[in-house]
């Protein structure tokens, strides 16, 4: 009892007890130097009506489904793919996996350069379209696609990696046998191993949703003017900061993190029984 | 074949921004945005950028701070990760079901979810703008009581029995028999929260003000976001480098582990 003592009350200090105070918060109307005083569930209703929420609503909603789904994707054939032999695969495996080495906001600000309107990008893409100019962080349409993409570039080698880990668990004798009766390698991976693997598949369509309704890092660093322009890139994270931060509206604050944690909530217990479903 | 060549554009696609950051900070201001990219600098600068972002920004003091706060952060996570999750596995007391439950949920709360609570609180015990503040909020993780909990529960009941009929007190044993048996995991376990610790962003962002307090991944913003002069992109690459620089080591070094630690989660839960 005394071992686990330490860390018991560690969590009900920093972690139990600024949840419940947090749902306190958002009844109230609180600043730093004022003590929060009860409004009632004023501040939800104020949200409900405040263009700025919905539109961070929709952008984070529009950042979680680009980087959620094509990750899926990538890592997993990237993962197959390294999952072969062939010469010179563990170097290669190797730089593929640097992106998950540099702390996000090195991300963030490296692609800031890569990102100037004249710059490496641009030139890039010059070559396909022919434009010597591409303002990607200054646009409205291209900003928040922005943020998909360089996310998307640090995730992929990272649920690689998960992937990968799973696939090294799969029993050689099933595909074996699989391969035995006829089934192609498709058929084999789709019938024979992905159920298998459905711990990990779990783990990774969890893992990616909710970090990625969390998002913050990179919206505040890469885009332009924190979450601009005009709002295109403010996700929700970015939103609880500036009301909570900037313009010290505690209360508030506390209200749009109760909704971004009922959303996250909601996410994990569909996947939960998606997964238990499959059993 | 075919594998090869996709593996090569892949690696080359996903590791050029990468060589980028390393080889403008030896380029000079106007040769980093200068297209076609020089691959390598041609007119090398050698270590004048690192000197110019410790010029503007107490670099090295930022430094100091992140390795200060994420050596601390590992310490005390490890060893009380593993102290606990030993004690859950190994022990049954009043509540342990509900005291290990509570201690897992708190996996389920995401950070955006305390951040203002939790900078309320910190705000009342007087713990703003301080290095307590920074480290303490981030001393423990509850995804560690479960793995170390995960690993300890694999160790065999003969190792204790056999320690309390040579007449060892509990916690000795523990030091001395389950620690060491525990450390490989401990070592996988330490190089997750450093990564954690090293990159954290949004806490350091808002309960420090104090530049000579601050933590690395936040004050690198200094270099790209400043409304009183220019950005000086080399200088933010240089910054950028040495940021990347502990964690590149940790994974050349310890690569098994590295890996291990990162899909510890995937195995083990």
């Amino acid at each position: 009892m005394a071992f686990v003592l330490p860390v018991v009350a560690f969590f009900a200090v920093f972690n139990v007890f600024p949840v419940l105070y947090g749902l306190y918060l958002s009844l109230t109307r609180a600043s730093l130097l004022t003590p929060p005083r009860w409004t009632g569930l004023d501040n939800f209703l104020a949200l409900h009506s405040d263009p700025l929420f919905r539109l961070a609503l929709g952008n984070t909603l529009v950042f979680v489904l680009g980087s959620t789904v094509p990750v899926w994707f990538a890592s997993l054939g990237a993962a197959l793919l390294f999952h072969q032999t062939f010469p010179g695969r563990d170097i290669l495996k190797t730089l593929f996996f640097l992106p998950v080495l540099p702390p996000l906001v090195v991300v963030a600000v490296v692609w800031k350069v890569l990102l100037n309107p004249i710059g490496v990008m641009t030139w890039l893409v010059g070559w396909i379209w022919g434009q010597g100019e591409i303002s990607w962080l200054y646009n409205t349409t291209l900003a928040p696609m922005v943020m998909i993409v360089v996310h998307d570039w640090a995730a992929i080698p990272f649920y690689m990696m998960i992937w990968l880990a799973g696939l090294a668990t799969l029993s050689s004798e099933i595909s074996e046998a699989a391969h035995i009766d006829g089934a192609g390698p498709a058929r084999t991976f789709w019938h024979v191993e992905l159920p298998q693997l459905r711990g990990t598949v779990v783990l990774v369509c969890a893992l990616s949703s909710i970090g990625a309704f969390q998002t913050f890092t990179l919206q505040y660093v890469l885009s332009n003017d924190q979450g601009g322009p005009v709002n295109s890139t403010l996700v929700l994270g970015l939103l609880i900061f500036k009301q909570g931060f900037q313009f010290f509206r505690m209360g508030y604050a506390a209200a749009l993190s109760v909704v971004l944690f009922a959303m996250i909530l909601a996410v994990t217990l569909i996947q939960l029984k998606l997964s238990r479903r499959a059993h | 074949m075919v594998f090869f060549v996709v593996a090569v554009v892949l690696a080359v696609v996903f590791a050029f921004p990468l060589w980028f950051m390393v080889s403008s900070a030896f380029k000079a201001e106007n040769e980093i945005m200068e297209v076609p990219i020089h691959w390598l600098p041609h007119d090398f600068q050698g270590w004048e950028q690192f000197r110019n972002a410790a010029s503007v920004s107490p670099l090295w003091r930022y430094l100091f701070n992140s390795a200060l706060v994420s050596s601390i952060q590992v310490a005390v996570t490890v060893f009380f990760g593993a102290l606990a999750g030993f004690g859950f596995a190994k022990y049954r007391f009043r509540f342990h079901r509900l005291l290990f439950f509570l201690v897992i949920s708190t996996m389920m709360i995401p950070f955006q979810i305390l951040v203002v609570p939790l900078f309320m609180e910190i705000h009342a015990f007087g713990w703003e703008n301080s290095y307590v503040g920074l480290i303490v909020p981030g001393m423990m993780n509850a995804f560690g009581v479960f793995m170390m909990r995960q690993y300890a529960a694999d160790l065999p009941d003969e190792l204790l029995e056999a320690g309390r009929v040579d007449g060892a007190g509990e916690f000795h044993m523990f030091i001395r028999i389950i620690l060491p048996l525990l450390a490989p995991a401990m070592t996988s376990l330490g190089i997750l929260v450093f990564i954690w610790s090293w990159g954290a962003f949004l806490w350091p962002l808002v309960v420090v003000q104090d530049r000579s307090l601050q933590v690395l991944a936040v004050g690198l913003t200094d270099y790209s976001q400043s409304y009183s002069r220019p950005p000086m992109w080399g200088a933010a690459m240089a910054a950028s480098t040495v940021a990347t620089l502990p964690i590149a080591c940790l994974f050349a070094f310890f690569q098994r582990y590295f890996i291990k630690g990162l899909t510890a989660a995937a195995v083990k839960g």
